[in-house]
């Protein structure tokens, strides 16, 4: 649109002048982003809709569908997989964004000071960031490897106790969990960690110092000054992790494959291979229905938060 | 800085503290920082192993016989001029990461390109005329937080129905999307114009309006303001921003494993391919393959690690 103004032509010189008025130049881009996300993904929404309704699958083509009324919904909301795959996805979210909070705000209160090696320790810190995801699924799944470090680093101890140090890891339903778990902290503490750095960089060194020649102990000024002013870097935390947690999918996909059995299947792996491998092509188009609608609350209230942390921020900021 | 220099009172516990915080602080640190590169440690370790090496019990910690074999396999050309010599077994499948590099890095690079420009100019419009409402920011981000299987299986229904049909309706040719670099690249940027428009907003907003209202008095266009005062001002922003979101469309699995294969396969579908391969894994190419991916991101993200901040503090942390 930019290049079409400088054309000298006077055809496009009257398109030009036209974009360039206040009312259209302001709508462009609105306009044809919506435009995308409306074709992209409003479209193709309604459309999952309709065959939500159909009896199809994919061994048939999708002419001979026929209406199905609401049954694939009765079927989604009576099948005790798909809720243990949503709960399962809960649990881990819960374990694994409580790790990654408790050990990145650790880290950050540690590194946040000026210190000789800061820059080096931050700049490791932030890397598994970085990795691709899906290699850090391939990454564990070889340190789990039953002649892998891991069992390497046990080995003594085991051999102590008498048992045999090469374990399995993956075949443990339990063990398996752990797995897609720590796999998920080691990857994301980065992000609470770099959340909670700049929380603490940006605290306001007056009100410690004030805190401070009025008497208040370490302990005090940490819990009583220094918590409030970080309680918008959590909120991010909690709130971004979260809802990146509940959609697992690689690292389940990479390393355990949801297995052993469906220890490790969330939903996201669940729903994958009920359209991708079992072609139940209506049933995951009813089933990524449910779980909008069920996942849309979380994510409203989710933006609602962020929304009132900035809201306060921003009252704040003349100080 | 001064923290640890607590005034007034000096205890005997507290002078003990003060010598031993910094090696606390870094024995903590340096344990982190352990764990954090070890996975990457074992992956380059991994790669330059020869076959014998990959799962011996004892596991070996550096590669005894290091070899470039992988990589001369992984980089091998086209299935059909296979070098036999680069070959371990008679069985062993020839494959070369070429056709997916390309796959990667064209959809990557362009799909980042154009969400970058489409998500600069309507971050410009909500931060100068707030188009969209008061609270179109914050609405933009639910597309990010939905999960992508949610997305995903639409889509392909998209793709494989909707978009046929309607084509040869309208134009008589069938055209599919699916497994095609538009489809894949339309929706990566769909899905990254959130975090596009996130970012830029948080550039934007800090250049003053001043210049540009100055620049309008002046008799500047609307357009050549925007590329002679605004654009300069925010292309650092640019950069990190591009970095950013191409990091993201690079190690993206989920929409990629789903939309496409046989013809388009992105890195992370292709290592994904050989971890399915449970019998007679090849672990040392796939090391192979993890350090390829992993190495030009992780140089990428430690280049604008320092900008990182802006794009997950969703505004509410001051600087």
């Amino acid at each position: 649109m930019a290049e079409a103004g400088r054309k000298r032509s006077a055809q496009r010189r009257g398109i030009s002048s036209w974009l360039a008025q206040e009312r259209v130049f302001r709508l462009i881009p609105f306009i044809m982003v919506e435009g995308l996300f409306l074709l992209l993904l409003a479209t193709p929404f309604v459309l999952t809709v309709y065959i939500s309704l159909l009896k199809w699958r994919a061994n048939r083509p999708f002419e001979m569908a026929y209406f199905h009324g609401l049954g694939n919904y009765a079927r989604v909301l009576s099948d005790t997989d798909f809720w243990w795959a949503l709960g399962r996805t809960f649990y881990f979210a819960a374990v694994a964004v409580s790790l990654e909070l408790l050990i990145g705000f650790f880290l950050a209160m540690l590194a946040y000071r000026q210190f000789r090696g800061r820059r080096f320790y931050i700049t490791i810190f932030l890397i598994p960031m970085m990795v691709v995801p899906v290699v850090v699924g391939y990454n564990f799944s070889m340190i789990y490897v039953d002649s892998g470090p891991l069992n390497q680093i046990l080995a003594p101890f085991l051999e102590l106790f008498g048992f045999n140090p090469r374990i399995r890891w993956l075949s443990y339903p339990a063990a398996a969990q752990w797995a897609v778990i720590l796999s998920d902290v080691w990857q994301w503490t980065s992000l609470t960690f770099l959340i909670f750095l700049s929380g603490f960089t940006a605290l306001p060194q007056q009100l410690t110092n004030a805190a401070r020649i009025l008497g208040a102990s370490r302990w005090q000024i940490f819990w009583r000054v220094h918590l409030p002013l970080l309680k918008p870097a959590i909120v991010i935390a909690v709130v971004i992790r979260s809802m990146e947690a509940l959609k697992l999918f690689d690292q389940a996909v990479l390393l355990t494959f949801g297995g052993p059995g469906t220890a490790t299947e969330t939903i996201a792996f669940f729903l994958w291979r009920q359209v991708w491998q079992f072609n139940k092509y209506s049933f995951g188009a009813a089933a990524s229905v449910v779980l909008l609608v069920l996942f849309s609350g979380l994510i409203f209230y989710g933006i609602h938060l962020l929304v009132r942390e900035r809201a306060i921020v921003q009252e704040e900021q003349p100080l | 800085m001064t923290a640890q220099a607590s005034p007034g009172k000096s205890r005997a516990s507290f002078a003990r503290r003060y010598r031993l915080f910094p090696v606390f602080r870094h024995v903590m640190l340096i344990f982190w920082a352990s764990i954090v590169l070890f996975p990457i440690f074992w992956m380059v370790a991994t790669s330059f192993k020869d076959s014998g090496e990959w799962v011996s019990w004892p596991p070996h910690w550096l590669p005894e016989d290091p070899t470039m074999l992988n990589y001369r396999q992984i980089f091998a050309f086209t299935a059909s001029g296979f070098d036999e010599k680069l070959s371990r077994e008679a069985t062993e499948q020839a494959f070369s990461i070429w056709s997916s590099l390309r796959d990667s890095a064209v959809i990557a690079s362009v799909s980042s390109l154009v969400s970058l420009l489409l998500g600069t100019f309507l971050a410009y419009s909500i931060s100068r005329f707030g188009v969209g409402g008061k609270n179109f920011r914050y609405m933009i981000l639910t597309i990010r937080m939905v999960p992508p299987i949610v997305i995903a299986i639409p889509i392909v229904m998209y793709y494989a129905i909707l978009v046929p049909y309607a084509t040869e309706l309208l134009f008589s040719v069938r055209v599919s999307m699916f497994d095609t670099y538009t489809g894949l690249g339309l929706l990566y940027m769909a899905t990254t114009l959130p975090f596009v428009i996130w970012m830029m907003l948080s550039f934007i907003d800090e250049v003053p309006y001043t210049l540009e209202h100055a620049a309008r008095v002046m008799g500047a266009g609307r357009i050549y303001t925007l590329r002679r005062v605004v654009i300069p001002l925010v292309a650092p922003g640019m950069v990190v921003t591009f970095l950013f979101i191409f990091i993201l469309n690079w190690s993206e699995f989920l929409l990629a494993l789903t939309l496409t294969q046989p013809k388009v396969s992105t890195m992370p579908v292709l290592l994904n391919k050989f971890q399915s391969a449970v019998e007679g894994r090849l672990y040392g190419p796939q090391a192979a393959i993890g350090t390829v991916i992993t190495i030009p991101v992780v140089i990428l993200g430690v280049l604008i690690q320092k900008h990182l901040i802006t794009g997950f503090s969703f505004g509410t942390i001051r600087k």
